[in-house]
């Protein structure tokens, strides 16, 4: 693990090169900037870091890109390649995306806009009392874009039905893990676009006046911009708990955080940014679309607190999970 | 390496990991010894009680002093120590945590700004559980506004000189004063409009003629307020507290100890009651909602918490980012208790068991949790002007 220090910096030089790139070519390829940043060489060596960063990155910029297939492969056992993808769950699901029931095998999940120039897509399965994983060529699949409320995340909804007999055995752990990996990167996206949102609405609150002065001197607006604050932090250290205590508890804890979190400064931000905040002008939409979507990726908060609140009922233990 | 008897032999050389597996081990073999001797919910008096001779029997072992300076008979190590120890306490209900915790908030006063000789004295007894101390700082007309308190300070002669103080005045909300020996006290020394610079810290006796201690009945029936009368108080000069003036960086040195260690034992404690809370609430999925939110909750609260700790202990320092620990406490506090009135129907409203006394009573002290230690809004000020940068309000 790196140090706070180079950590924060690197985001910076990270976020710097992608917005610079998405400056001059709002189109840009920001998975090429990755690539020639050397994102794959450090996800191998330090995962952990090497999310946090570049996701931050992703998110405090808004950019699109596919670098959660890279995460994927990576964990599921492969190299992260950037001609491999690989199939996430349906929305606000986290089960592996196949389902193997007898011979047959089918699968329902999203793709990212990588699904349309990888040369395979890898497509993990659940099956009886096992998890199994097969391989899918390009020309295989039907991959429908979604348009949705953020045509820019450029997700794909796939289909497939396959035969049972190409998938072979996966760790079940090496799912574990890549949901494991795939939620933290999420929320890091998230952690992102929402300490971006709470700068533009500080930075409103400073320059919009009314009545005579800064709205920014209205106790209404500072508390909601406060509120939107202890909830950025807290995701911070969420993020922080599941990168230094890495098991699946703590990667869906911060998943969780993450919803939470976004959906308390989207509205705080909203509100505060008003009219303009409103329009299509003004970046805070792209930012609200964005986290929206994200807090469909493996499972909302809502969807996870439900699930985290079964376990703990089951067992009828609460498990402290972080030590100091 | 843990003995039965004894603490570890150097709590200075022993990774925290070592330690807290150590001391639950010794904990549980003490554990009968170290059981409450009432059923609960027990009284405010039981509950002091049991406190203070659950100190005595860690001291006695040598755990109390872990985490504390030697020279204030302490035994060394991370500060850390002692946040561990204060977490174990509150997980298994020997303690209540917010009056355990007041060792936290007292003791490093007397480290960082008693004479050295009072410093060394006083603080074994406040440890081992001889003697407890309260803090007489709000007054009714200071809460939130710490720095327009009126209680006055005189001096008898030249105030650079002067051998004894005399104080007069009024304190509210001072925990457990009727039971304490002594009270780390702000009062006036300067102008009424020198605000934060004219205040001066004393270390007061409890048995000075002239205080009087009139207990306050909260909202959960227990008395764990008073109301503190200070009639013509004789202090030795001795007894003050950093410098003449200095009062407010006395108040101020409190915060980083209240919102690490204190806070750190209050997580440990609201987790044990959402295990209480899951080993009776239904289990169906409303349950499981309402339960794992605010499992939610607690843990951004512990991760944040946890980072706090690390940062005070690694920059010695810590401001105003913990007003974010503290909203995020009260919040979470809050919750739990909510979750326990939606999940256990009737139990906090109408049972007269034991069950429904200790809910009905913690749910009520849980009322407070965003008002005490500074209010929730004037923690969401300090945000808005310190970490956000968005100004002046005024």
């Amino acid at each position: 693990m790196i140090g706070a220090d180079e950590r924060t910096a690197m985001q910076d030089s990270v976020q710097s090169a992608i917005a610079n790139a998405l400056k001059a070519d709002a189109a840009a390829d920001v998975d090429a900037v990755l690539a020639q940043l050397g994102w794959r060489d450090m996800l191998a060596e330090e995962p952990g870091d090497a999310i946090g960063i570049v996701f931050g990155a992703l998110g405090a910029t808004n950019a699109s890109a596919t670098a959660l297939d890279d995460v994927l492969g990576w964990a599921l056992g492969g190299a992260a390649r950037e001609d491999c993808a690989v199939l996430l769950p349906a929305f606000d699901a986290w089960d592996p995306p196949g389902r193997i029931e007898g011979g047959g095998g089918s699968a329902r999940g999203l793709a990212t806009a990588r699904v349309s120039t990888a040369r395979e897509m890898l497509v993990a399965c659940g099956a009886a009392g096992e998890t199994r994983i097969a391989a899918f060529a390009a020309s295989e699949l039907q991959a429908q874009p979604v348009r949705g409320i953020d045509p820019d995340a450029g997700l794909r909804e796939v289909r497939l039905r396959f035969d049972a007999a190409r998938a072979d055995r996966l760790d079940p752990a090496a799912w574990q893990a890549a949901l494991a990996l795939g939620r933290r990167a999420v929320a890091h996206q998230i952690a992102g676009a929402s300490r971006a949102m709470l700068e533009l609405a500080c930075r409103h609150a400073r320059e919009r006046s009314q009545f005579g002065r800064p709205i920014a001197r209205f106790q209404a607006v500072r508390h909601r911009l406060a509120d939107a604050l202890v909830a950025v932090e807290a995701l911070d250290a969420s993020l922080v708990a599941a990168r230094e205590t890495p098991d699946p508890d703590t990667a869906a804890l911060a998943k969780a955080v993450a919803g939470r979190t976004a959906r308390t400064v989207a509205t705080h931000c909203q509100q505060v940014l008003a009219g303009i905040g409103f329009t299509t002008e003004h970046p805070f939409h792209r930012f609200l679309a964005r986290v929206l979507v994200l807090e469909g990726l493996f499972g909302s908060a809502d969807a996870i607190a439900l699930d985290v609140g079964r376990r703990l009922l089951a067992s009828r233990r609460v498990p402290t999970l972080i030590e100091l | 390496m843990p003995s039965t008897q004894t603490a570890m032999t150097d709590p200075r050389a022993v990774p925290l990991a070592e330690y807290r597996a150590a001391l639950h081990a010794w904990l549980d073999a003490h554990r009968d010894a170290l059981a409450p001797r009432y059923g609960p919910p027990g009284t405010l008096d039981e509950h002091v009680a049991q406190m203070q001779r659950v100190k005595g029997i860690l001291y006695d072992a040598g755990w109390m002093q872990c985490g504390w300076p030697e020279r204030v008979g302490g035994r060394g190590g991370s500060p850390m120590l002692r946040t561990e120890l204060g977490a174990a306490i509150a997980a298994r209900d020997l303690a209540d945590p917010g009056l355990f915790s007041l060792v936290e908030v007292l003791a490093p006063t007397l480290i960082d700004f008693a004479p050295p000789a009072l410093a060394a004295a006083a603080v074994p007894r406040l440890l081992s559980g001889a003697e407890l101390w309260c803090q007489g700082f709000s007054e009714p007309d200071a809460g939130s506004d710490l720095a327009s308190l009126r209680c006055r300070a005189v001096p008898d002669g030249d105030p650079e000189t002067a051998a004894t103080w005399v104080i007069n005045g009024q304190k509210v909300w001072t925990s457990l004063a009727q039971y304490s020996d002594h009270c780390v006290l702000l009062a006036r020394t300067g102008p009424a409009e020198s605000r934060h610079r004219g205040i001066t810290a004393f270390f007061v006796d409890m048995k000075t003629p002239g205080i009087r201690v009139r207990p306050i009945e909260m909202i959960n029936g227990e008395q764990e307020f008073a109301e503190v009368f200070f009639d013509d108080v004789v202090v030795p000069a001795e007894r003050m507290l950093g410098r003449l003036h200095g009062g407010w960086a006395v108040a101020m040195s409190i915060l980083p100890y209240e919102r690490s260690s204190c806070f750190w034992q209050r997580i440990a404690y609201l987790y044990a009651r959402l295990e209480r809370l899951v080993a009776r609430a239904p289990t169906d999925d409303r349950a499981a909602e309402i339960v794992g939110n605010a499992y939610v909750q607690l843990h951004a609260l512990r991760a944040c918490s946890r980072a706090t700790q690390h940062r005070l202990a690694e920059t010695g320092t810590i401001g105003a980012e913990t007003s974010i620990d503290k909203l995020l406490i009260s919040t979470a506090e809050q919750t739990t208790y909510e979750a326990a009135r939606r999940l256990l129907a009737g139990t906090i409203e109408l049972d007269d068991g034991a069950a429904g006394e200790t809910w009905r009573s913690e749910y009520l002290y849980a009322r407070a949790a965003t008002i005490y230690g500074g209010t929730a809004e004037v923690q969401k000020n300090i945000v808005a002007r310190r970490l956000l940068d968005l100004g002046s309000d005024e």
